[in-house]
């Protein structure tokens, strides 16, 4: 994993690089580690199941969706990063967390080079959202720490306020395939 | 940018943002861009509106004009870049501001302005020129872009 060093720009090739996806939300562009992703999705060919939540306790979490027998929070991206409406066509399905992120689209794959740190100036929810910066064709584009979508806070709050769920909503699948 | 050079007498660099001129101390101004490309994505600070890469250095832009004249100021040619101290780490922001810049030597006068982020006056030419203390002019303007914003939140 590219690590963070400075918010300079160091001499090329000296550090490891990253495969990333560059997706986007409404009007903006973001990056995202390869490894981090499960599978990407359209919305429309995702198939499972759908499951609503009893209790939505945050605006970005309404529904889990069950996945070759695990379950994921369906966290919406344009209401995750406080953006007007966008038009979600497609889904990260994320490696290391329950989660997976509804985006506008995957505009491509490329290489990461760089990570830059986050500004000191920026003391927002963005010092969670992000990892660095990264600059990707001289454009610069924020790295989604794929941790940050749904915190462990949270997660907890979604499994207190929906015990047992996203665990019930895997388990027909499971059933299924011990049949 | 016009100088004006005088010996051991302090140094200012008078810029624009929006209608108001004001002042910094030279020491806290790095230089002045012209025409930067602005990158922005989403996040929550107050008055950050983008980041510009300058000699390969993430410089965030901070917009002075919510604490300055209560709104947003209107789109720049130049970005006055300063250093900031956040945590004792000299970090370079950079300002959209309008109109020419000036370096300008002179005494700093106290000011009689009700402004908290205004440190002292100068006097050029007969116009009073307001001396920034520029981390109380991020907090003002910080405070007022969050009022702003609570504000509409209510409204909608």
């Amino acid at each position: 994993m590219t690590q963070p060093v400075s918010s300079s720009l160091m001499p090329r090739d000296t550090r490891r690089r990253e495969q990333v996806a560059v997706f986007s939300i409404a009007e903006f562009s973001f990056v995202i580690s390869a490894a981090s992703i499960q599978e990407i999705r359209s919305t429309d060919s995702l198939g499972g199941t759908v499951v609503d939540l009893d209790r939505p306790v945050m605006k970005k979490v309404r529904h889990i969706v069950e996945r070759d027998g695990r379950a994921y929070y369906v966290v919406s991206g344009y209401e995750h990063f406080h953006m007007s409406q966008s038009r979600p066509t497609t889904v990260l399905i994320l490696r290391s967390a329950p989660v997976a992120v509804l985006v506008d689209r995957i505009d491509e794959m490329a290489e990461m080079r760089v990570l830059l740190a986050l500004p000191q100036s920026f003391h927002g929810e963005e010092r969670t959202w992000y990892r660095g910066l990264t600059v990707l064709e001289r454009k610069v584009l924020p790295v989604a720490n794929p941790l940050g979508f749904l915190t462990a806070g949270e997660l907890q709050q979604l499994e207190e306020q929906n015990p047992g769920l996203l665990q019930t909503a895997a388990a027909p699948w499971l059933q299924r395939g011990r049949g | 940018m016009k100088t004006e050079t005088k010996s051991l007498v302090p140094s200012f660099v008078v810029f624009q943002v929006g209608t108001r001129r004001v002042a910094l101390s030279r020491e806290s101004v790095a230089e002045l861009i012209a025409s930067p490309l602005l990158f922005s994505f989403p996040h929550t600070t107050p008055l950050i509106t983008g980041v510009v890469l300058r000699r390969g250095q993430i410089v965030p832009v901070l917009d002075l004009g919510p604490g300055l004249l209560g709104a947003p100021s209107p789109p720049a040619r130049f970005f006055l870049v300063v250093e900031r101290h956040i945590s004792n780490i000299p970090q370079r922001c950079a300002i959209p501001v309008q109109g020419e810049c000036e370096l300008v030597a002179g005494i700093m006068q106290p000011t009689a302005g009700q402004d908290e982020f205004v440190s002292g006056c100068l006097d050029l030419n007969k116009e009073q020129i307001d001396v920034l203390d520029l981390e109380k002019a991020i907090a003002a303007g910080a405070r007022n872009e969050e009022e702003a914003i609570t504000a509409a939140e209510a409204l909608s």
